[in-house]
């Protein structure tokens, strides 16, 4: 007991340090900016040290990023509460997805090699664009590369709604490439 | 067995599949059945193709460098001290980091507080109150020892030159005691020698005074442990020994044995 200050630090060093370059990434692509991030991940890692004794083994990336991703939420609530505006619910969301899909998808679809040579900003901009909950786990997987069963878990959604919405963040990344030139 | 008789037909689900292939999540089986569903239908293959550039594009997106500053800023949050001042205090803004770190403050100062209402229940006297609150400083502080050696031949010779004095230092590892080191504390105004042994995550500190001459010997070491921390004295020779630790008083009992027999044959 009277050591655990010292283990604390020692299993934070352990834990959290190695894994501060996606909790960096992650907090980039949620706040949309990588001063913000910085913030909110030094506050995640705050928290992070605080809640140390919680961790109980396992991906110790996946459980930082859920604290990373809590963290964003409060702090996007508080200093960008526009930038979390929903229109209607998650499943109005997921409709308004589908049906953008169906629009977009012709038969031919935008070319593989024009999705591949498209450009960084126009592409770091419709990742921007995508609403949270498809950005999030669009994130989690394409740049952070989890597995489908962590961001089902660290999102506390079923595996099936993390490949839809997957299959969606995609699908609406591909078409804005798809058409921009 | 039909080879696609385990595919949706539905086109939005054999789309999740797609990306399931491109992201390694199927089976074997499953991959098998995409993958011959793939090779007779052109569309579904564009589709994959596109699944995949796209996943490339994103793959080569540059990713935010951790600078070395913000990763010593974060490293330092551990050490807790040095939690103050920071130069992105005012970007937080309505985010109120301050509290989050009063908050850890509080809960250092209530585990502290705890050993402290350990050590002060055994403060019968003041000698074994400064024992207790020297025990409690080295577990506070960045190092347990002053010499840090598992070497009793680099331990003693230190502690002699420091204090002139130096109890037995035995090799107890065997035994699975490690000796991190020596150190001097100063109980009543003496400087006083003190091994520190390591059992697993637990430190051991062994504090070994001159005797006072015409003190009461106590051959059978004495458990004077009370809620919290152990703690057995003893007396041997020229010495009186405290040994104090957080492990239960029968585990410190059974060094105290050890040492005992190790520095006897010694």
């Amino acid at each position: 007991m009277a050591l655990s200050g010292k283990s604390s630090a020692e299993r934070f060093g352990e834990v959290v340090l190695p894994h501060l370059a996606d909790a960096v990434a992650f907090a980039r692509w949620l706040t949309g900016s990588r001063e913000d991030a910085e913030d909110v991940v030094q506050e995640a890692c705050l928290k992070a040290y605080a809640g140390i004794d919680t961790y109980a083994g396992g991906n110790a990336r996946a459980w930082l990023l859920a604290i990373v991703r809590n963290v964003s939420y409060t702090w996007l609530a508080k200093n960008r509460p526009r930038a979390l505006v929903v229109v209607g619910d998650l499943a109005d969301l997921d409709e308004f997805a589908a049906g953008r899909e169906t629009e977009t998808a012709d038969p031919e679809g935008p070319e593989a090699a024009l999705i591949a040579k498209a450009d960084t900003a126009a592409l770091e901009a419709a990742i921007a664009d995508l609403p949270h909950p498809f950005r999030e786990v669009l994130v989690l997987r394409d740049i952070n590369g989890l597995t489908y069963r962590e961001i089902a878990a660290m999102l506390g959604v079923p595996l099936g709604t993390v490949m839809s919405r997957l299959s969606r963040a995609r699908g609406l990344l591909m078409s804005e490439l798809g058409s921009e030139r | 067995m039909s080879e696609e008789n385990a595919l949706p037909t539905n086109g939005t689900d054999l789309r999740l599949l797609l990306h399931a292939l491109a992201d390694g999540e199927l089976d074997a089986a499953t991959t098998l059945s995409v993958e011959r569903r793939l090779a007779g239908d052109p569309a579904l293959a564009a589709e994959y193709a596109r699944i995949l550039a796209l996943r490339t594009a994103i793959g080569g997106l540059p990713r935010p460098d951790v600078s070395d500053a913000f990763r010593a800023r974060i490293a330092a949050l551990a050490d807790g001290e040095k939690a103050t001042g920071r130069p992105t205090e005012h970007r937080l803004g309505s985010f109120d980091w301050r509290a989050m770190a009063a908050s850890i403050l509080v809960t250092a100062a209530v585990a502290s507080g705890a050993t402290y209402w350990a050590t002060s229940r055994i403060a019968q006297s003041s000698f074994v109150g400064e024992i207790a609150s020297a025990q409690q400083r080295s577990l506070l502080a960045a190092s347990p020892v002053d010499v840090a050696s598992s070497d009793r031949h680099t331990v003693k010779p230190w502690l002699d030159a420091r204090i002139g004095m130096s109890p037995p230092t035995v090799d107890l590892s065997k035994d699975g005691y490690v000796l991190l080191g020596g150190r001097v504390d100063v109980i009543e105004n003496r400087p006083v020698p003190a091994l520190v042994y390591q059992l697993r995550k637990h430190l051991i500190t062994l504090i070994a005074a001159p005797r006072e001459s015409g003190s009461e010997p106590v051959p059978v070491a004495k458990d004077l442990s009370t809620g919290g921390f152990s703690l057995i004295h003893w007396t041997e020779g020229a010495f009186s020994y405290w040994a104090i630790s957080d492990i239960s008083a029968s585990e410190l009992q059974e060094f105290v044995t050890r040492f005992r027999a190790a520095a006897a044959a010694g």
